[in-house]
């Protein structure tokens, strides 16, 4: 594990080690790979360490890698307002029909994550443990799919939603 | 517990008014704009809960960028906050210059500044007029509107279209400003003053509209943090955040800015905030007026064979010039494998590009960090307890853009 | 940033805040007004379709094919603009001609003015200035059809895109007096 001359990621290492698969700074941006399974926990060391203190969570995405395993990818941009750096985390989120992809929600932490899950789970299919209100953001409740999969072509059309009362 | 919302506890314990109302508001209503609906559970006149509904005006924009070149997306980077699109072009652009690892040249910098500050002027002033007219108040909006126009004219004189400008490129920008353009834009400036102390002297001090925005919709420092609320709206609650001071991008550390900090949170603070930003947005389009007509001609594209297009007068005449047009044109720029986020000031707060290449010509992932949406988002935080037409100028000095939105 | 806790006395009573603004506005009306009467209009507003304001030089309308002396278009129908079209509304079908020493000319051209968004990539696309964005803005039409221009509704002399194409030069020359 690299600290790649970034004092975040080599506090990290220092403190959460042996949560962390691998780390990088491309093009400048300090970033960490966790296991999906210890997420909440690395989170809150993020947010309450004095010298981290990443208190904003600023964006919250996920990437379909359709071919890899694991499948998804939930990427997070953190930001501190006492510092003034940034840190990307990412974790792997697999995908089995038996297993549809789940990781655990944020919004205890970060309020800001749960409108964001909930647009992930709306253009991704990824389920939030302990979301208080997970349902679509952007799209509407009876459309089919979730579109910014790689598998959902651009072309598809939706069935017609009548009038509801 | 809030005052109102005690009052509120109190009512629903007796006997009269015991029911709460549901009322639908939106998704097309006369007092918002922007498309969103809301569900208000209302107490008599005051809001017991509030749910919003965004997405209306989804058009798939990530899904769309992943199936066309790199330099494709730009002109739909314009639709996102169509009130100010030269921020999201530069957003978008820089992103992908980031994955390039390309340095830009410093008059396309300036140019850059210069056309990004004329959009966050018609953004701001937008706000203002319709938070205005929503309030009745339909004068300042003309005077909004008017000084809105004089930004757009300069903007056609500067890009080719008023709204939909799709001036800025990969390494650079679409052209450098017309010979005459800085005569102009002074006139222009000089005449959206004149606009903007007009507008100062019919609503800042009057009672009515003061009495409409102090003390409603506030937001606290803390919440605006754990919400990650940005922009204008984080400034008037009192947080000293914005990129171009944080993390100065293209020329905004070369220029002498202010940035205003509000002090309560309320409408009031953000209308402030906002009347302020745009005199500072005035005084960094005229410096940077200074410093492009000290500069002389200079490129505004970076000469890099990856991203800048052959010079036309080649194409026309020589071989090697058309065999390379044609190749930049039908592959796109190759970018590297790798991820990056970008984020710059736009109008609204913090607007993020998170872009991941798999090496190809085609995006393979495109992520847009809307400010508007997530500075929606602890909207019924913002207005619990109170009286429902208070959310009226709450919603608009959050200036949600549907496009920026619900991408 | 100061803001004024209190509003002043003077602000309370209301009156003189109704006078301040009565006077702006009442001061737009007059001047305007005053414009009207002398002829020399200040109001911003523009009596379209009587009147019309000039567009900046750097203005795109709607595309057009330049067409030029002989009646035939320029265009090559080499399908660059085809390509850099963000929305595919272009279509072209290609002809051979087997006199002429241009071979090769566009048979149909079609492009969809219902998807086009006015971008301007197929002008910087096209390596034979045979597309370029005319001034031409009102394109409305009853039906979905009529948006969909034919190759003979896009051609328009050379002569009557000068000032679009002398922009296009001027810029070329722009381009190269600033590598130099």
């Amino acid at each position: 594990m690299e600290d790649c001359g970034s004092g975040i990621l080599q506090r990290l290492i220092a403190e959460r080690g042996e949560h962390l698969e691998s780390t990088h700074a491309q093009h400048g941006d300090a970033t960490a790979l966790l296991r999906p399974e210890s997420l909440l926990e690395v989170m809150r060391f993020l947010r309450d360490d004095s010298e981290l203190a990443f208190n904003m969570l600023t964006d919250l995405t996920a990437v379909d890698w359709l071919d890899r395993a694991p499948r998804f990818e939930m990427v997070y941009h953190l930001y501190s307002l006492d510092w003034n750096h940034r840190l990307r985390v990412k974790a792997g989120v697999p995908d089995a029909p038996d297993a549809p992809a789940q990781v655990d929600s944020l919004c205890e932490l970060w309020p800001s994550a749960n409108w964001m899950e909930r647009e992930v789970w709306d253009m991704y299919g990824i389920r939030f443990a302990g979301h208080p209100d997970l349902k679509r953001l952007l799209l509407y409740e009876e459309f089919e799919g979730h579109p910014l999969r790689k598998d959902y072509p651009k072309e598809r059309r939706q069935p017609l939603v009548g009038p509801r009362n | 517990m809030s005052e109102a919302a005690q009052r509120l506890a109190g009512d629903s314990r007796g006997d009269l008014h015991s029911e709460h109302q549901v009322l639908n508001m939106g998704p097309s209503h006369p007092a918002t704009h922007g498309t969103v609906k809301f569900l208000i559970e209302l107490d008599g006149e005051n809001i017991v809960s509030l749910e919003v509904f965004v997405g209306y005006l989804h058009r798939g924009f990530e899904k769309e960028c992943e199936s066309g070149s790199w330099y494709q997306a730009i002109p739909y980077t314009d639709r996102l906050n169509y009130n100010s699109a030269i921020l999201c072009n530069i957003g978008y652009c820089m992103a992908v210059e980031k994955l390039l690892g390309i340095a830009l040249p410093e008059r396309c910098d300036w140019l850059r500044v210069l056309a990004g500050e004329l959009s966050r002027l018609g953004d701001h002033l937008t706000r203002c007029g319709a938070a205005c007219l929503e309030l009745q108040a339909m004068t300042p909006f003309l005077y909004g509107i008017e000084a809105r126009e004089l930004t757009w004219d300069l903007q056609e004189e500067l890009c080719g279209a008023r709204v939909t400008s799709n001036y800025i490129r990969i390494g650079g920008v679409k052209h450098d400003m017309p010979g005459d353009f800085p005569g102009k834009c002074r006139a222009g400036i000089a005449k959206i003053r004149a606009l903007l102390a007009d507008f100062d002297k019919v609503v800042t001090q009057n009672r009515i509209f003061v009495d409409r925005l102090r003390g409603t919709g506030i937001i606290s420092r803390e919440d605006c943090i754990r919400y990650a609320v940005t922009g204008p709206v984080a400034r008037a609650s009192g947080i000293a955040l914005d990129m171009r001071k944080d993390e100065p991008y293209l020329a905004y550390d070369r220029v002498d800015f202010d940035i205003p900090i509000g002090e309560v949170g309320d409408n009031y603070d953000r209308y402030l905030v906002c009347v302020e930003e745009m005199h500072q947005s005035l005084r960094i389009i005229e410096q940077c007026l200074v410093a492009l007509s000290r500069m002389g001609p200079a490129p505004v594209n970076v000469a890099d064979p990856r991203v800048r297009w052959p010079a036309k007068d080649g194409v026309f005449n020589r071989m090697e010039e058309l065999i390379q047009q044609f190749k930049a044109v039908t592959e796109g720029p190759m970018v590297p494998a790798g991820e990056c986020y970008q984020a710059i000031e736009s109008a609204n707060g913090e607007l993020g590009f998170y872009l991941v290449s798999d090496g190809t010509a085609v995006p393979y992932k495109v992520r847009c960090r809307p400010p508007s949406l997530i500075n929606l988002a602890p909207l019924p935080l913002m207005v619990r307890g109170a009286m429902l037409a208070d959310l009226i100028p709450t919603f608009d000095f959050i200036n949600m853009i549907g496009g920026e939105c619900d991408r | 940033m100061k803001r004024a806790e209190k509003l002043t006395w003077v602000e309370r009573l209301y009156i003189p805040m109704i006078a301040q603004g009565v006077w702006v506005t009442s001061a737009h009306f007059f001047r305007n007004l005053l414009g009207f009467i002398t002829g020399r209009r200040r109001d911003f507003v523009v009596q379209y379709p009587e009147e019309r304001v000039d567009y900046a030089d750097a203005f795109r309308g709607m595309p057009c094919l330049v067409q030029l002396a002989n009646g035939k278009p320029k265009c090559v129908a080499c399908g660059l603009c085809e390509f850099a079209c963000p929305t595919d509304c272009i279509t072209i079908v290609a002809g051979e001609l087997v006199d002429d020493n241009i071979e090769r000319y566009p048979e149909q051209f079609d492009i969809d003015m219902s998807r086009c968004m006015f971008c301007g990539l197929c002008e910087e696309a096209c390596p034979e200035e045979a597309i370029v964005m005319s001034r031409e803005v009102e394109i409305a039409a009853f039906t979905r059809e009529d948006t969909l221009f034919h190759k003979e509704q896009l051609l328009v002399p050379e002569r009557l895109l000068k000032r679009r194409l002398g922009f296009l030069r001027a810029e070329y020359d722009r381009v190269h007096a600033a590598a130099e």
